[in-house]
């Protein structure tokens, strides 16, 4: 049975930029700002598959700031949570067309006391291209990548989840499969400079 | 792609990945800071392994974001739904209270002493049963023929001092509103029965001096006589001292 716990911000912040235990931690975000966080999307035009949405992508932001070492604890994570959710969420009706004037006074109204995380925030689109573009590649290549960069497993241990013959195969596929993806980025300029904005800020 | 082109980007790569030696580290070091289409290679190769790592961030997040919304919405609707009862039933309440509230506010604002006497009042009809050697009186009959003022002539006249001219007398008294003579006229039937140890229409007396005294808005008196009749179910008149007629006076009294 899992054990429900919450972290305390430092801990929590330890263990996102360090990626140990990131399924706990992640759910641990869920639990503790969730409810809250919705609650301004709902309340703010937004549906409860907004509110889903956006929180969704404020988690991704954040773990992404907090391994870039963007999220330095100058606030608190609730703090800096409820930051990118507004922005986030706001952005996101601003792009709808559909920002409303109470939205907009709230906004300004909010910016003088609010944590501003605007610049820290790539739009959604570049999100969603990455999602495209790496969604592209064959699921192979997809996997070995991902197991490679993200997950940090060894040669040896990408081989054991794999088919291949040899770690020298698998190395080979994993260069092969990478100088496609960059390909990729740099056959689309546009791409090219949507990914430097989200990922390089 | 010749071989030096190939080598140089494994070297690359390897050199993004940490996996070259401290020698061939410092070599690609050195290039990249005086080559700048090596350097745009580096960077590019950069971001696409950023892409995959921030692509990964994104399906773990979205693995877990698929658990946590199975685990938060089902207790979520097992708890809404005792919720939304609560919630239904304390606006039903809420509503019932304010409907209760604006009954009472209103019979509150609107009850008066002429009000509780009107809807308590019956004039006294005289029924007499006689013997034909039994003459009515003149007070009687005048009563009867509902001449008040000839009730109250015969009164004051001393021409009848019974108990039952007293009591007549009050009676006529209270359909001409002359209440402090009405008040009067009971109590001299109250203190002569008492007197004499009779009790001829004392009871009828009781009722009609306590609807005298809400009528003249001297409440406390007339919640004495309330309380005695509605705690004797032997009374009279026990029956038409409900609770409603003595939480009227006693709100009268309060305003």
């Amino acid at each position: 049975m899992e054990v429900i716990r919450n972290f305390p911000d430092s801990e929590l912040v330890a263990n996102l930029r360090s990626g140990q235990r990131m399924d706990e931690t992640i759910k641990a975000i869920y639990r503790s700002h969730f409810d809250s966080l919705s609650w301004f999307v709902i309340n703010n035009s937004g549906s409860r598959q907004d509110a889903e949405d956006i929180f969704q992508e404020v988690v991704v932001s954040f773990i992404d700031l907090v391994q870039k070492d963007k999220f330095r604890g100058e606030s608190t994570v609730k703090t800096f949570l409820f930051s990118l959710n507004r922005y986030t969420w706001l952005n996101e009706l601003k792009r709808r067309g559909r920002a409303l004037a109470r939205e907009e006074k709230y906004e300004r109204g909010q910016d003088k006391v609010e944590l501003d995380t605007t610049h820290l925030i790539a739009d959604r689109e570049g999100k969603a291209e990455v999602a495209r573009l790496v969604g592209e590649l064959g699921e192979t290549c997809r996997k070995i990548l991902l197991l490679f960069y993200y997950e940090n497993l060894s040669m040896k241990e990408i081989l054991d989840t794999t088919d291949y013959e040899s770690e020298q195969v698998v190395r080979n596929k994993k260069y092969k499969c990478l100088k496609q993806l960059e390909q990729m980025v740099n056959e689309n300029p546009a791409l090219k400079q949507t990914l430097k904005n989200l990922l390089h800020g | 792609m010749d071989n030096s082109t190939h080598d140089n980007d494994e070297n690359l790569v390897s050199f993004l990945e940490g996996g070259l030696n401290d020698i061939e580290r410092k070599a690609i070091e050195q290039q990249l800071s005086v080559d700048m289409a090596l350097k745009q290679k580096y960077d590019s190769l950069v971001l696409t392994r950023e892409s995959i790592r921030y692509y990964g961030l994104q399906q773990q997040v979205a693995s877990v974001h698929q658990q946590m919304l199975q685990e938060m919405v089902a207790p979520v609707r097992k708890i809404n739904s005792p919720g939304k009862i609560i919630r239904y039933t304390i606006a039903i309440a809420a509503s019932l209270v304010l409907i209760a509230g604006s009954y009472m506010a209103y019979n509150f604002f609107t009850l008066s002493s002429d009000k509780v006497f009107a809807s308590n009042y019956q004039a006294y009809e005289l029924v007499t049963v006689r013997d034909l050697n039994t003459d009515e009186t003149a007070i009687e009959r005048a009563y009867r023929e509902k001449k008040y003022k000839e009730v109250m002539r015969i009164h004051d006249a001393g021409e009848d001092l019974t108990i039952k001219g007293e009591y007549l007398c009050g009676t006529a008294a209270l359909e001409l509103k002359e209440n402090v003579k009405a008040i009067d006229c009971f109590k001299k039937v109250l203190e002569e029965n008492k007197k004499t140890g009779q009790s001829i229409l004392n009871e009828e007396a009781e009722y009609y001096l306590s609807l005298t005294y809400i009528r003249t808005k001297e409440y406390d008196n007339a919640l004495i006589l309330l309380n005695k009749m509605h705690d004797d179910p032997g009374h009279l008149y026990n029956e038409r001292i409900t609770g409603k007629l003595l939480r009227q006076v006693k709100v009268l009294k309060r305003r």
